[in-house]
């Protein structure tokens, strides 16, 4: 069930209706029946994997506390991460890397070699719920919460729809006391959290769906050879793709979780605004980077031994992020121009310690250093994002090596009017909310005005919105 | 103890509710909006429906009278055939009934011919043309072909013959039965035509465009489909003809559809080889035939589609 479409809202209003005239322990229970329902909604076999993925984890857990004074405690802990990632690892990345393997064979002259492929569909949101998992584990082991004593609590931890197909990935710390604990019904977050629905819909509808139509033909060859334009309207309009989808939904999970008396931490802080790439990353996707930073980047060492090893932690993290994100080598370039430009950004402009896994970057205080920073860190991005969206390697070179060509075309006059159309209102709400601080546009004006505005969003998206149901990006991953 | 909502009074639950309100009174006036526009302003509502309708009327020629023929497509034949000439110049031996809309191919017009048949039209030749890839391609149109060709039913068959998933399903589903889900799109053009300068232009680049596919996998997409739509249209004692409209370097797909449509017991008509065409008989889009390739393809489809038909009724017993 894509979350902007109407199958959603026939799902998401008569839950939330029923919800709140439930108990506490009845709440949880039909809550995480409706999750497992709309997850079955893609396809019931795949859910048949989550339920056992998160009955097997909820299990171990138990035994692995330190309180538990269990002899194989450490041996349940490692199976457990072991069993994650292999799942993970079969159905994201078996035929990538047999495929990779293959290839290699293949250019030392070993032809013909058979290898098994496995031609599985990727079970929606599994690079998530996966993530929430290892954190449960690793963070029950470690002591930092306990186990959940409810296969009700811990199930709608993992599986709340909210959250469940492309995050933000919730931390156990967070989430998990908040479906252990009575919810209160908040009348202001509640109406808060129509208005993020609003939001997302406008972010993903409008704005990343119409620039997905330029994106698509950038990439795809509609638009000509590559050649300087075509290599700008495909990047910055991906960028703002990718931004607006990506952002509209979280924006659009959080404020279901609102409806719900949840509260998910935020995941967009506007990134575009960012001066460095480090700043970036504390900008996007919140709650993947500080997973990795968490979970990967400070038990490698983090920034605790010197600069060399800092550079290879960063590295490690950021090849590891980008592979994350989908099984290709596209994927990886992505994160290695990230896990290499984070170090020599560091050198260059070294930061501020507050703690050693903790670096603030210093802002400038200059307008226009700051903006130049700006426009060098979107363009650096951009840069990365051609490999993020290219199908492969080869094509990703080919569509960035007509930097080198001018030929213009009375079309692209027009291309870029569209994206500046789409994309200028989203750089200008980002500017307000990093101005005011707010979660959305206008968040502490009366309620009169704000009902308006959701009014005016919903006549907005039946104007714009007419492009076909794209899927989210992230949903891939 | 169930967790109420004790604060109806609360403002922001008051406004939650007038919102509430607000966006249903919004939806219910979109589409009423959306139906007065089609049916008032739109020009390809006006004009597939009108079409639809006259067709339903077509029966079988009597002793004397031409043969009627329905033609359905693409905006291959809209752009390339001059259809008043087309039938002042065939008037004698054939009565053109077209119906085209654009951005169409093999499914839409598949589950559009089964309607027809169903509610009763009777043609004794089906010409079907939408060009090679709109043949081969896995989709349907999703505004005006839901509304205008398929009933409900057919849009659930379709969705399961397109494998989509419950979502895309659903949606189908809901472009068939809400005027506004359907035309969404059609609006949002209209919009950017009117903001976006040369939108037109940018618009005919941003058409994905699909490679047609190498001899094995065109013969295991088309032979069924073709079989099928002959299997229809002999069902209801039609004739089926496909049309292959010429396009930029078709040539090979042309020839692999002729071949296609042999193995599959189906006439095939290329009334111009495409190799004969140079890019100045097409329209900047390099797609879709000009005016000058326009009268070029009416004139040859005038002269061979009576010959085919003839040829056909010399050597058939019926």
């Amino acid at each position: 069930m894509l979350f902007d479409s109407p199958a959603f809202f026939l799902f998401l209003i008569p839950v939330v209706f029923l919800y709140w005239r439930m108990n506490h322990r009845a709440q949880n229970i039909f809550l995480l029946l409706a999750s497992y329902f709309f997850y079955g909604w893609w396809d019931w076999r795949f859910l048949a994997l989550m339920i056992a993925s998160t009955t097997v984890d909820f299990l171990i857990a138990q035994k692995i506390a330190p309180d538990r004074l269990n002899p194989h405690r450490r041996k349940w802990f490692v199976f457990s991460l072991v069993l994650n990632f292999t799942i993970l690892g079969i159905f994201k990345y078996f035929d990538f890397f047999a495929g990779s393997f293959a290839g290699m064979l293949n250019n030392l002259g070993l032809h013909n070699i058979p290898l098994p492929l496995i031609r599985i569909i990727l079970p929606p949101g599994i690079s998530f719920y996966t993530f929430q998992e290892v954190a449960y584990i690793v963070d029950v082991y470690k002591g930092r919460i306990e186990a959940s004593r409810s296969f009700f609590d811990y199930g709608l931890f993992i599986s709340l729809f909210a959250h469940l197909i492309a995050g933000p990935i919730q931390r156990p710390g967070h989430l998990l006391p908040q479906t252990q604990k009575e919810r209160t019904f908040d009348p202001d977050r509640f109406f808060d959290g129509l208005m993020l629905i609003f939001s997302g819909l406008i972010r993903k509808c409008i704005i990343a769906d119409n620039c997905a139509l330029l994106v698509n033909a950038a990439f795809g060859g509609q638009l000509g050879p590559p050649n300087l334009w075509v290599v700008l309207i495909g990047t910055y309009g991906f960028a703002w793709q990718v931004y607006g989808d990506f952002s509209g939904y979280s924006d659009i999970a959080r404020g279901c979780a609102q409806l719900l008396g949840f509260h998910f931490m935020v995941n967009f802080r506007q990134p575009f605004l960012a001066h460095r790439l480090q700043d970036f990353w504390r900008r996007w996707h919140i709650s993947l980077s500080t997973w990795l930073r968490d979970y990967l980047y400070t038990p490698l060492g983090g920034s605790r031994f010197g600069e060399w090893k800092t550079a290879r932690n960063l590295f490690v993290t950021m090849v590891l992020a980008g592979l994350w994100h989908g099984a290709n080598w596209t994927f990886v370039i992505f994160g290695a121009i990230h896990g290499i430009v984070l170090p020599v950004d560091r050198f260059f402009f070294p930061t501020k310690t507050k703690q050693a896994s903790d670096t603030v970057a210093t802002r400038p205080t200059g307008f226009f250093t700051l903006w130049a920073q700006r426009i060098l860190t979107f363009n650096i991005l951009c840069l990365s994002l051609a490999f993020f969206r290219a199908t492969s390697l080869h094509s990703a070179v080919e569509f960035l090596a007509g930097l080198s060509n001018f030929a213009w075309r009375p079309e692209y006059a027009s291309a870029f009017f569209m994206l500046c159309l789409f994309s200028v209102p989203l750089f200008l709400a980002d500017l307000h909310l990093e101005a005011t601080g707010q979660e959305y546009p206008f968040a502490n004006a009366s309620y009169p005005f704000r009902t308006a505005l959701g009014a005016c969003a919903l006549v907005a998206l039946a104007l714009f919105s007419g492009s076909n149901l794209n899927a989210f990006v992230y949903f891939q991953f | 103890m169930p967790s109420s909502i004790s604060s109806s009074r609360h403002p922001a639950i008051i406004y939650a509710k007038v919102l509430f309100g607000v966006c249903l009174a919004l939806i219910v006036s979109f589409e009423f909006l959306s139906d007065y526009l089609l049916k008032h302003h739109s020009e390809t509502y006006t004009r597939v429906s009108r079409q639809y309708a006259d067709a339903l009327q077509v029966r079988p020629a009597k002793p004397g009278e031409p043969m009627s023929v329905l033609m359905v497509g693409n905006s291959l034949l809209m752009e390339g055939i001059d259809v008043d000439r087309l039938q002042k110049l065939t008037s004698s031996q054939l009565h053109i009934h077209p119906i085209f809309l654009e951005a169409t191919g093999y499914y839409d017009w598949l589950y559009a011919l089964q309607r027809l048949f169903r509610e009763g039209s009777r043609p004794q030749v089906v010409v079907l043309g939408v060009g090679v890839n709109s043949f081969l391609s896995n989709g349907v149109r999703q505004d005006y072909a839901p509304l205008l060709f398929f009933d409900l039913k057919d849009a659930a068959n379709v969705a399961s013959d397109l494998n989509l998933d419950n979502t895309a399903k659903s949606n189908l589903l809901l472009a068939h039965s809400s005027v506004f889900w359907d035309t969404r799109s059609v609006i949002r053009m209209q919009i950017l035509r009117h903001t976006v300068p040369h939108c037109r232009r940018l618009f005919l680049l941003l058409k994905p465009q699909s490679a047609t596919p190498p001899p094995p996998e065109f013969a295991a997409i088309a032979n069924p489909r073709l079989q099928k739509l002959r299997e229809l249209c002999a069902a209801y004692g039609a004739k089926l003809i496909i049309l292959v409209p010429p396009t930029p370097s078709s040539e090979d797909a042309v020839h692999q559809m002729t071949l296609a449509a042999r193995r599959a017991g189906v006439e095939t008509l290329v009334p111009v080889d495409p190799a004969v065409l140079s890019a100045h008989y097409y329209q900047p889009d390099e797609i879709h035939l000009n005016s000058e390739g326009a009268a070029i393809f009416t004139v040859a489809l005038a002269r061979y589609l009576p010959r085919q038909l003839a040829h056909e009724s010399m050597v058939s017993p019926n």
